[in-house]
């Protein structure tokens, strides 16, 4: 039997590993036995060393980056990085934020009092100051690392394969890398911008199609043909392009859309090549028996015509999905007086959902929300029906595999 | 140290190497990992492995990825035609023996690299323009450092493992178990400091006022979420020619804009308002 390099009960970093599990990387024991290995190939002679050679092992996707980024400065640090950029408000739902202003207050470093007169932003600016404070005390100055206790380094019996941390090496230190936060914008989580919309057309570029089958297989058919005993016979593919429809169904109802509204039209603008056609409707709030073919709502084309489109046809509708109940359930439940539609919008809703089965519900509230947000309830109602992804990369990629999914 | 890192690159006259760069180029050599760079155009992931090749004076095989590549020929071919011919109307002068398969083998970059008697660099350019499953041969062949010609059922294994650099523009993404087997490293695109470092290295008597005017304007256009923003080689040829002109740009009205913005949209927008979409 031989003996391992790093006997298991020695082997550095299993908790470390295990907090990336829970920051969403995927690792694998693999990757482990490989960061050991490597040190003891002696690879790593700085923190700095450490960080990026355990980046290469664990990180493979971009979206895992910032996770990775984030793990890293909590275990190595006991800086404790929310995972949203700076200036996004979705800070204020987050546990380090929380925990730091629970913090604050315990400490009497901000009095409840001036909370309540400090507006979000000044708040946000607060935080962050306290992080980058946090950073800078750790970069530069020659220490152990680890004093906090939640770090391996220094333990009983691997003192010798601690690390040193030499002061400012020629690199930038890692603190400094972590804190660029280069890699936030790719996170699955993060809410489509114009920074990640590389990210999300990645994606949808999977939606994979079955043309026509027009393509001349000539190897196929000679040898066919030569089986044939010289009759030919002709094979044909399917043409590789994806050639799809796709309807885009935009609410722009209320000033909230609007910054998605764009972004949308613009992911699929972008896509176009890939699209046999592309077709943009408008709504206010939800479907009634008629959409719009134009931004400001003037034509109308019956939500029955648009029923007679191929079943293939991709749907995307995008909306917040929110309003009041009557709304959606209720007979001439439409807010425009001159909208003589008995019907509820919840039967139209059914019936394009029913025609096409590729149709996707994409929606600007993200989705720990749902549950909760203003308006849920017709949310929810709507969810029974459409499968519904947010825009946030994940959801993009989600409604990706979804569109393209046969079924 | 021992001599883990016998291999050292430091970057070259040529190049401008981001120190965080480096020390990834030199764990991959010193782990015999591929090293699989992503990024968008103008971060300079194929002349990275070009450039560690010069510096550590290197041969270099490129395998130059096609959607039509299989696996096979990229570690080697069979002239079927000419052998058919020898063996019709005799090799003549050339040498060649019918009998003797060899004689008709061309070999792929990959081939090439494994048979070398020196490390050499082994580039696999734009990698995602392969089928998957040609990707995931690939890999197997890259892993084990040998590949097995069919024919004669003989295994052709590397003398030594060359130093592999892949590179995607993701395209397409690539596969998990195709990840699993490399270092991935995504290159950010530079940041403005890094920018002047590498404008200097190809222009080094750019005046500091045209620097400053011409990377200003550059970062400022990328902003604006134009369907193609200008990448690195665009902003090298605009302050070539801005040197040639002997002009520094005006925000306001920076001359020869043609050369940063290449698509008849972005310079319809660009023309009218001055302004591209924003997108928050």
């Amino acid at each position: 039997m031989t003996v391992p390099a790093v006997p298991y009960s020695n082997a550095l970093f299993v908790d470390f590993v295990y907090l990336l599990r829970d920051y969403g990387v995927p690792v694998s024991p693999e990757d482990l036995l490989h960061l050991n290995e490597g040190l003891e190939k002696g690879i790593v002679k700085t923190l700095d060393d450490l960080f990026i050679f355990s980046r290469l092992t664990f990180v493979r996707r971009k979206e895992h980056m910032d996770p990775f980024e984030r793990a890293f400065a909590l275990y190595f640090y006991g800086i404790d990085i929310p995972p949203v950029a700076e200036g996004d408000m979705d800070l204020f739902r987050t546990k380090a934020f929380k925990d730091w202003l629970a913090q604050q207050i315990k400490e009497g470093k901000l009095p409840e009092r001036a909370i309540h007169s400090m507006t979000p932003e000044e708040l946000m600016d607060k935080f962050w100051e306290t992080v980058r404070e946090q950073m800078e005390a750790h970069s530069g100055g020659s220490k152990w690392i680890g004093q906090k206790g939640n770090s391996p380094f220094g333990h009983s019996g691997n003192a010798e394969r601690g690390i040193r941390v030499e002061g400012q090496s020629q690199h930038r230190s890692a603190l400094a890398v972590i804190a660029n936060r280069r890699y936030v914008a790719f996170t699955d989580s993060r809410t489509l911008r114009a920074n990640n919309l590389a990210q999300a057309l990645e994606s949808m570029k999977h939606m994979k199609d079955v043309g026509a089958h027009d393509v001349l297989n000539l190897d196929e058919t000679i040898r066919r043909t030569a089986r044939n005993g010289g009759e030919i016979d002709l094979v044909f593919d399917r043409e590789l392009r994806d050639r799809i429809s796709v309807v885009l169904l935009i609410d722009n109802g209320g000033y909230s859309m609007d910054p998605f509204i764009d972004i949308t039209r613009l992911l699929f603008a972008k896509l176009h090549e890939r699209f046999e056609d592309l077709s943009t409707y408008y709504f206010h709030n939800t479907i009634y028996q008629d959409v719009w073919t134009d931004f400001r709502r003037t034509r109308r084309l019956p939500t029955e015509q648009l029923l007679q489109r191929s079943p293939e046809t991709r749907i995307v509708i995008l909306g917040d999905a929110t309003m009041a109940p009557e709304e959606l359930e209720a007979p001439h439940g439409s807010l425009y007086y001159h909208a003589r539609d008995a019907r509820p919008s919840m039967y139209w809703l059914r019936r394009i959902a029913g025609r096409f089965k590729h149709s996707v519900w994409l929606n600007p509230i993200l989705r720990d929300a749902w549950a909760t947000a203003y308006g849920h309830w017709t949310l929810n109602r709507i969810r029974s029906v459409f499968h519904m992804e947010d825009m946030t990369l994940g959801g993009i990629k989600g409604m990706a595999e979804y569109l393209s999914e046969t079924r | 140290m021992t001599n883990t890192r016998a291999l050292e690159f430091t970057g070259t006259d040529r190049y401008y190497l981001d120190p965080e760069l480096r020390t990834i180029v030199n764990i991959a050599l010193a782990m015999e990992k591929p090293l699989l760079l992503t990024g968008e155009a103008g971060t300079g992931k194929t002349q990275l492995a070009l450039e560690v090749a010069r510096a550590l004076s290197m041969d270099t095989e490129i395998l130059r990825a096609k959607s039509t590549i299989k696996g096979e020929e990229a570690c080697y071919t069979q002239d079927t035609v000419l052998r058919l011919n020898d063996a019709r109307f005799g090799p003549g002068s050339s040498g060649r023996n019918v009998d003797s398969f060899y004689d008709y083998v061309i070999w792929g970059p990959i081939g090439r690299a494994f048979r070398a008697e020196k490390k050499v660099v082994l580039l696999l350019d734009e990698i995602d323009k392969t089928e998957s499953d040609v990707q995931d041969n690939l890999l197997d062949i890259l892993d084990e450092c040998q590949f097995t010609i069919r024919e004669v059922n003989e295994t052709i294994k590397a003398k030594v493992r060359p130093a592999i650099f892949i590179t995607s523009n993701a395209k397409r993404e690539l596969s998990d178990p195709f990840l699993r087997r490399c270092y991935c490293h995504h290159i950010a695109f530079p940041s403005p400091e890094q920018m002047r470092e590498i404008v200097l290295l190809h222009y080094p008597k750019t005046s500091p006022a045209l620097m400053e005017a011409a990377i200003t304007i550059f970062y400022e256009l990328r902003e604006r979420g134009f369907e193609k923003p200008p990448a690195t080689s665009e902003l090298l040829n605009w302050i070539g020619a801005l040197d040639r002109l002997g002009t520094v740009p005006s925000p306001k009205n920076p001359p020869l804009t043609g050369i940063l913005l290449k698509r008849a949209g972005d310079i319809q927008t660009y023309r009218e308002g001055g302004r591209g979409r924003r997108y928050a």
